[in-house]
């Protein structure tokens, strides 16, 4: 369950991945290259800040870089910290867990089954590296045009 | 590889390469050659296990001690066949001298097993160097002989040898430790497990002097306490952060469970199957961090000590018997004693100090380019191997392949158990070995 939250923080990171290495972004330029609320991004780049994954530099010429080569981000990984536990629904977390008001969750069959799928969404998202992210989206997207013509 | 490494010479036959010759062997493949070296007069003890003190006892309890990483009640089961524990028991943590036994039992059986098949060759002899050959490797042995095989793997462990630095300090139980005045008091570099064995072993030979146990923060491990480990999934945990994200991380999921309950121990131990993930997945920086500044917290509660060593270690330190010292040496003056300088870490007091004798127990991990493993140091020198970027071992792959100093990967020199700690991190305790040595058997032999 990619929140709102989850997908601006890989939105931001793709963006940052696609500059040349070192170079900062501007928050600004960031939020509206991706149409994202300027303030929420704030926020989500200083937790991806606290977690290693971006530097920051202050003052006029401050902004945003990646603190590692996109290939050695794992999308997983950035998830995690913005998003908290891998889970389709909030019952299928070991540490976050939230109980679901209607139902028992010891013989609830859908809780069982989805504790299954997050160790799936796991193995996706802890393969798959920032760049290689950035790098579907330019590889399909000719292709995708083919498709259209 | 498949089909083609038939051959495998196993550098080492102590505890680690006695458990990979094991793996190796349940492959049904006939063609199969396993050649097992070791310089010491016994199979499957190597440096942990060849003590026969039984207060020496392990520091995982026996139902964690399996050889086989598909059978985990192997060595429980043993226990109890024999007579050597009870059900009720549990948790059992069973002398080391026992164990060894165990790998000698284990290893009889696979070599009467194979001795038809031919499958299995033990070598009682130390191996000086390992080179590669058009086909294979060759390992040389210090009787002027030499064997082949398709390929090698170090499974060498410890460094017998006190490391570089460590001045007058000695092994305890080396050939240096010659008897000693029961009075004497003597120094211990270091407060781990190790410190704890050396006072177990003076307590034995009767030794009543103080010991003083000096290490950067003087922390003594904690002890076992019966438990289950919570339950935790790969997607549970952050990954590839920074140390100070992590620690915050885990610092708040010891808080949650102990509101409800449940103690810290259970916490460690159900984070214990994704710890080497935690580590590969770490950026260097973590790595180095955590090395310098967190790592001496997490030992202390990780590597835990029998419930009865912990209230025999207590009793010494109430009684001023023990010393834990918080600091450094910053000067050794040998004479007729040694007159040792301590420089305490808050205080930054000097404190002057005699003793009799150095022991270090200073952990097991040093600079591989120094180590007094011949084989080892011939293949750093020769530039076939070299340290990790952290120094704790040798630079292997995630499959247990060599690095070389120019960066390539070699097919036929691997190494499993301690050597690999650069790659592995947690690999110097059986239920870690026993899962390395089973994927490394799976993907040579399938």
């Amino acid at each position: 369950m990619l929140t709102k939250k989850g997908k601006y923080g890989l939105k931001a990171l793709v963006h940052l991945a696609r500059l040349p290495a070192g170079q900062l972004a501007f928050v600004g330029d960031i939020a509206s290259g991706n149409n994202i609320p300027k303030k929420f991004l704030d926020a989500i780049l200083g937790e991806l800040r606290n977690a290693g994954f971006v530097q920051s530099r202050k003052g006029k010429d401050g902004g945003y870089r990646l603190a590692r080569p996109a290939d050695e981000i794992k999308v997983g990984h950035v998830v995690r910290v913005l998003d908290g536990p891998l889970a389709p629904i909030p019952c299928a977390s070991r540490t976050q867990y939230q109980r679901c008001e209607d139902c028992n969750e010891a013989t609830c069959q859908v809780r069982h089954l989805m504790l299954e799928v997050r160790q799936a969404i796991a193995e996706v998202l802890d393969q798959r590296s920032l760049a290689e992210m950035r790098d579907i989206a330019i590889d399909e997207l000719p292709l995708a045009l083919k498709v259209q013509a | 590889m498949t089909g083609r490494a038939n051959s495998i010479i196993i550098v080492g036959g102590g505890a680690s390469g006695v458990v990979l010759a094991a793996h190796l062997l349940k492959s049904p493949n006939p063609d199969l050659r396993v050649t097992l070296i070791e310089k010491r007069p016994h199979f499957g003890q190597g440096m942990a296990y060849s003590t026969l003190l039984s207060a020496h006892v392990l520091n995982v309890s026996a139902a964690g001690m399996s050889a086989y990483a598909d059978d985990p009640g192997n060595f429980w089961r043993w226990l109890l066949e024999r007579g050597l524990a009870t059900s009720e028991q549990a948790p059992v943590y069973a002398p080391r001298s026992v164990y060894a036994r165990y790998l000698k039992e284990l290893l009889d059986e696979l070599e009467a097993r194979e001795r038809e098949t031919g499958r299995l060759r033990l070598i009682r002899e130390e191996s000086l160097s390992i080179s590669p050959t058009p086909s294979g490797v060759e390992v040389a042995l210090a009787n002027g002989t030499s064997v082949v095989a398709h390929l090698a793997v170090l499974a060498t462990g410890h460094d017998e040898e006190p490391g570089a630095g460590q001045g007058h300090a000695i092994r305890m139980g080396s050939e240096a430790d010659t008897p000693l005045d029961a009075e004497a008091p003597v120094l211990v570099l270091g407060t781990g497990l190790s410190m704890v064995d050396a006072f177990l072993s003076l307590e034995q030979r009767g030794h009543r002097g103080e010991i003083t146990a000096v290490s950067r923060r003087g922390l003594l491990p904690s002890p076992h306490r019966k438990g289950n480990p919570i339950k935790l999934d790969v997607a549970d945990i952050p990954l590839g952060t920074q140390l100070s994200y992590f620690v915050g991380w885990f610092r708040d999921l010891i808080r949650e469970n102990q509101k409800a309950g449940i103690d810290w121990r259970d916490v460690v131990d159900g984070l214990r199957p994704f710890n080497q993930k935690i580590w590969q997945n770490w950026p260097t920086s973590a790595k180095r961090r955590f090395v310098e500044h967190t790592k001496a917290w997490w030992d202390i509660h990780r590597h835990r000590m029998a419930p009865e060593v912990y209230a025999r270690v207590t009793e010494a330190v109430q009684a001023g018997r023990i010393r834990p010292v918080a600091g450094r040496v910053v000067a050794i003056a040998a004479g007729e004693a040694f007159a040792v300088e301590i420089q305490s870490r808050h205080t930054k007091r000097l404190e002057t100090l005699e003793v009799a004798r150095i022991y270090d127990c200073s952990g097991i991990a040093r600079d591989i380019s120094t180590t007094s493993n011949s084989v080892v140091r011939s293949l750093v020198d020769r530039g076939l191997a070299k340290p990790d970027p952290l120094r704790l071992g040798l630079d292997v792959t995630a499959n247990c392949e060599l690095i070389a100093s120019d960066g390539t990967v070699s097919a036929k020199i691997l190494a499993v158990g301690p050597l690999t700690r650069g790659t592995f991190f947690e690999i110097d305790a059986i239920p870690d070995i026993r899962v390395q040595c089973a994927r490394l058997s799976k993907r040579l032999l399938g």
